[in-house]
């Protein structure tokens, strides 16, 4: 009896759960995404080279998956008190009927099982799709054709912890619902639907002195990130707490202030004024500011995080992208520090290859081997000015030789004078500083290494293999090690991967904070308005006026606290690329593009069906 | 003078098949402009579906509604509400007010609604706030109001686009009797001084009595038509209560 009585409501109050079912789904989704990572493409192709990087990124999403799903916990427990609260009435009657409150616990408990269930299986169905996407989009990063490794799969593991942690968080839900309607008194549960707002007139003076506080709050955080700089002003707690302190206070009193502030400045406007339902329109967005301005200002700062977390994360992940070719020129480059002093001689790498079973000719398509002298001002006559160091010093027809195995021009230098090279000719000395001298003058220096460097043909990764096979027992016996491009690209890969998963995953779940929250508040409005649409309804107003104001409402609401974080975020991010400059280039063009794209879709959707939803509950009012 | 709404053999049926209830079964029924007409009668004499029908909130199943030389039966959708907005207006029990809009913004909103120059909307509702006497809470939120302030806030609201009918359904059912009165003169004021035409639907024989015709109403046919002439208030009064408790009296034949 009670089963089928609980899914009846769950079917008749579709449209309530609508959002909430929405939200779940996509909770259940993100967080199976990125818990199979393990079987998507990309971990896939880095975990055959045996990347460490691999483990790295499990433990981290692992660590930030717990936080997201304390943050999705507090999410669909604030959706569930809100969907009770619409439901007060008609818990009220259930109570009313004789049902004991115990046997209306059961009944929600039942209903939230069922809505749980619901949203599981198709959120894991979304999760197994988004996880496929997520494969290409990580496997497109690479330059490497690697589509082969783009399949379906589905990861019983990541399932099975979805389901382990969204049980739990649902058993908390039943418990605290069951709680709630134990503790409530059967008179509010009856007289559920009449709310109280108390409209005050308020004085304009004091919404002008709130928003002039407000953005002299705001200004005051911003000059402390701009001024000290996001890493200092962070890090230091006496400059962090006062920062974002001020910056939370600034936006409360923002949105506490602006509505009052932009009535008046409607109000002396009478064309703007009385235009269409613009009354209506502003006074309903008035009379909820004052219930609504904590909401707005948590939604604007987890909308902040949002835009920031993504933004940075595709900052850094397109600045590591540029970094790689200064990292390794070449394929290989071989390092042999041989001891001079007991008389040792550069090794013959070629002939060291051939002998071991590679053919340099057709394996390589090209090979030079330098070496790398300390410097001595003495002799180079370079370096006994103050700031003038280099890491290590080339002779001019070695250099010329390197150069022509990277595809560039030889360069010549006039007899007695040298040159400095900022660009590293070989892998592994991305920050050195070169000096380039006659062969004559280098002779006379001391010798720090050799280092060999060699393109392959094709075949580059078996090649690869064959090669550190043989020089994997000299790094005992003489200390040769091997830097390659396909290492450092993996580990930079590694590295993206890891950023672009946090990055996403942070976001996201931020952003699906944000957007639910709202919604959730703007249709539970909605249903509240109904009786207002009626009441224009009956003085004539035309559906399409009606309905126009309904999604200007839900627009006001939505955009006002997307404004603001877009605002912070973009002191933010300047803040933020000083310090991912350091690791590179910043491409903040592309990290925005990305950022919007991100929020387009979960942000727009969620306006997008809230203000569809209202307009419906407009026209049926 | 010219006949601003005429109801002919208006018919309304709820239901289907068996369980057929005739809520109107032909009545016709004719007012003049200036004319302040109430309707009176038991629950279910069908009073309230009469103004819903001449309101176009509800649709006849047959007859003819003309108000102001239009056939109402035969308005569409939009063609229906803009009629609405700009010949009629509503006063209604529960006063209906918009709670977030303060009394001066409710009025003009009707204004805005038919789209009147906004240079001139705020002069309009002044001089009706004046008229109905409530000048003095025009920025105050309707729950600051008493009942009898809301309801001439409403009444202001309806009537400040002058509309060729106002229809007020038990406008003072929630009211006291103080309140009341003094809703019923504002409205045999605008009666009298601006001569708009007002259709009353009460069951109060009081509130009946201030208007110059009363049309009794039972089981969906007209029972009755009171003329006050002459008369005074005082007196059409008693002629009321005489033909209610007549109405009531077929009744008590029956027990």
């Amino acid at each position: 009896m009670f089963s089928k009585l609980a899914l009846r409501n769950v079917r008749r109050s579709f449209r309530d759960y609508g959002v909430y079912l929405l939200t779940l789904t996509f909770g259940v989704c993100l967080f199976y995404t990125f818990n199979s990572i393990e079987g998507q493409g990309a971990i896939v192709y880095l975990s055959q080279s045996k990347n460490p990087i691999v483990d790295v990124i499990m433990t981290i999403i692992d660590i930030f998956s717990v936080f997201v799903a304390v943050v999705l916990a507090c999410l669909i427990l604030y959706a569930n008190r809100f969907l009770l609260r619409r439901r007060k009435r008609e818990l009220g009657t259930y109570l009313l009927l004789g049902l004991s409150q115990g046997q209306v616990s059961r009944l929600l408990f039942l209903e939230t099982g069922i809505v749980g269930l619901i949203s599981l299986a198709a959120g894991l169905v979304l999760g197994v799709l988004a996880s496929f996407g997520m494969s290409a989009l990580t496997l497109s990063l690479f330059q490497m054709d690697v589509s082969a490794l783009l399949a379906l799969n589905f990861s019983p593991q990541a399932a099975g912890r979805t389901v382990l942690y969204f049980g739990i968080i649902f058993l908390l839900v039943m418990a605290l619902s069951g709680v709630q309607v134990s503790r409530s008194k059967l008179i509010d549960l009856i007289h559920g639907e009449r709310k109280n707002e108390v409209l005050k007139p308020r004085p304009l003076m004091a919404a002008v002195v709130q928003l002039i506080l407000g953005v002299v709050c705001l200004i005051a955080a911003y000059a402390i990130l701009l001024v000290f700089g996001m890493a200092v002003a962070v890090a230091v707690p006496f400059l962090c707490f006062p920062m974002l302190g001020l910056g939370t206070l600034g936006t409360l009193l923002i949105f506490r202030s602006l509505s009052g502030f932009v009535m008046k400045f409607v109000q002396n406007r009478p064309g703007l004024y009385f235009k269409n339902l613009n009354v209506f329109t502003l006074r309903q967005w008035l009379s909820k500011v004052h219930t609504t301005y904590l909401a707005q200002t948590v939604v604007c700062i987890l909308l902040l995080l949002a835009i920031g977390i993504t933004a940075s994360c595709m900052g850094l992940n397109f600045t590591l992208n540029s970094l790689t070719d200064g990292e390794a020129p070449v394929d290989l480059t071989l390092w042999d520090y041989y001891n001079t002093v007991e008389g040792e001689e550069p090794l013959d790498f070629p002939a060291l290859l051939q002998e071991g079973g590679v053919d340099v000719d057709s394996r390589l398509s090209g090979q030079a081997s330098i070496l790398l002298y300390r410097n001595d001002p003495e002799i180079t006559g370079f370096g006994q000015k103050e700031g003038e160091a280099v890491q290590a010093v080339l002779a001019l027809s070695d250099y010329n030789r390197q150069l022509a195995l990277l595809g560039q021009p030889a360069i010549a230098l006039a007899p007695g004078a040298y040159q400095t090279v900022e660009e590293s000719p070989i892998n592994g000395a991305s920050h050195w500083r070169w000096l380039i001298v006659e062969d004559t003058v280098a002779e006379k220096l001391e010798i720090q290494n050799q280092c060999w460097s060699a393109n392959y043909a094709e075949n580059a990764e078996e090649t690869e293999r064959t090669i550190f096979q043989l020089i994997a027992p000299m790094d005992t016996t003489r200390s040769v090690y091997a830097d390659s491009r396909l290492e450092t690209y993996m580990d930079m890969m590694g590295s993206k991967i890891l950023v672009l998963f946090l990055g996403l995953y942070l976001g996201f779940t931020f952003l699906l904070a944000a957007a639910a929250v709202l919604a959730l508040q703007q249709l539970s409005q909605g249903a509240d308005n109904t009786r207002r649409y009626a009441v224009l309804r009956r003085l004539g107003a035309e559906e399409k006026q009606v309905a126009r104001s309904a999604t200007q409402q839900v627009a006001l609401a939505f955009l006002l606290p997307l404004v603001l974080a877009l605002v912070h975020s973009v002191v933010g991010m300047k803040a933020a690329n000083e310090i991912i400059a350091t690791a590179g280039r910043v491409d903040s063009a592309a990290s925005s593009a990305v950022t919007a794209g991100v929020l387009l879709i979960v942000y727009g959707g969620y306006f997008l069906a809230t203000s569809l939803a209202c307009r419906r509950m407009a026209k049926n009012a | 003078m010219a006949e601003i709404l005429t109801v002919t053999d208006l018919k309304k049926v709820y239901g289907k098949g068996g369980s057929l209830t005739r809520a109107l079964d032909g009545v016709s029924l004719s007012l003049e402009a200036g004319e302040f007409v109430g309707v009176m009668g038991p629950s279910g004499s069908g009073k309230t579906t009469l103004l819903n029908c001449v309101s176009t909130i509800d649709r006849p199943s047959a007859g003819s509604i003309v108000i102001d030389g239009r056939e109402l039966t035969r308005l569409k959708g939009k063609e229906l509400a803009k009629f609405r907005r700009e010949r009629l207006g509503f006063i209604f029990q529960d006063c209906n007010l918009l709670d977030t809009l303060t009394a001066y913004e409710n009025i003009a909103l009707s204004l805005s609604i038919i789209r009147a120059p906004a240079q001139k909307i705020d002069r309009r509702v002044r001089e009706m706030a004046d008229f109905l006497g409530i000048a003095d809470c025009l920025n105050k939120y309707p729950y600051q109001m008493s009942g009898g302030q809301q309801q001439r806030c409403a009444a202001a609201r309806a009537m400040v686009t002058h509309p060729a009918l106002v229809l007020a359904d038990e406008p003072t059912g929630a009211l006291d009797s103080k309140a009341s009165s003094m809703l019923l003169g504002r409205l045999d004021a605008l009666n009298q001084e601006l001569g708009t035409t007002i259709l009353m639907v009460t069951h109060d024989a009081f509130t009946a009595s201030c208007c110059r015709r009363v049309v009794f109403l039972q089981d969906g046919q007209i029972f009755l038509e009171l003329h006050r002439g002459n008369d005074s208030r005082k007196s059409f009064f008693q002629k009321i209560i005489r033909v209610v408790t007549e109405m009531g009296g077929g009744m008590a034949d029956v027990l």
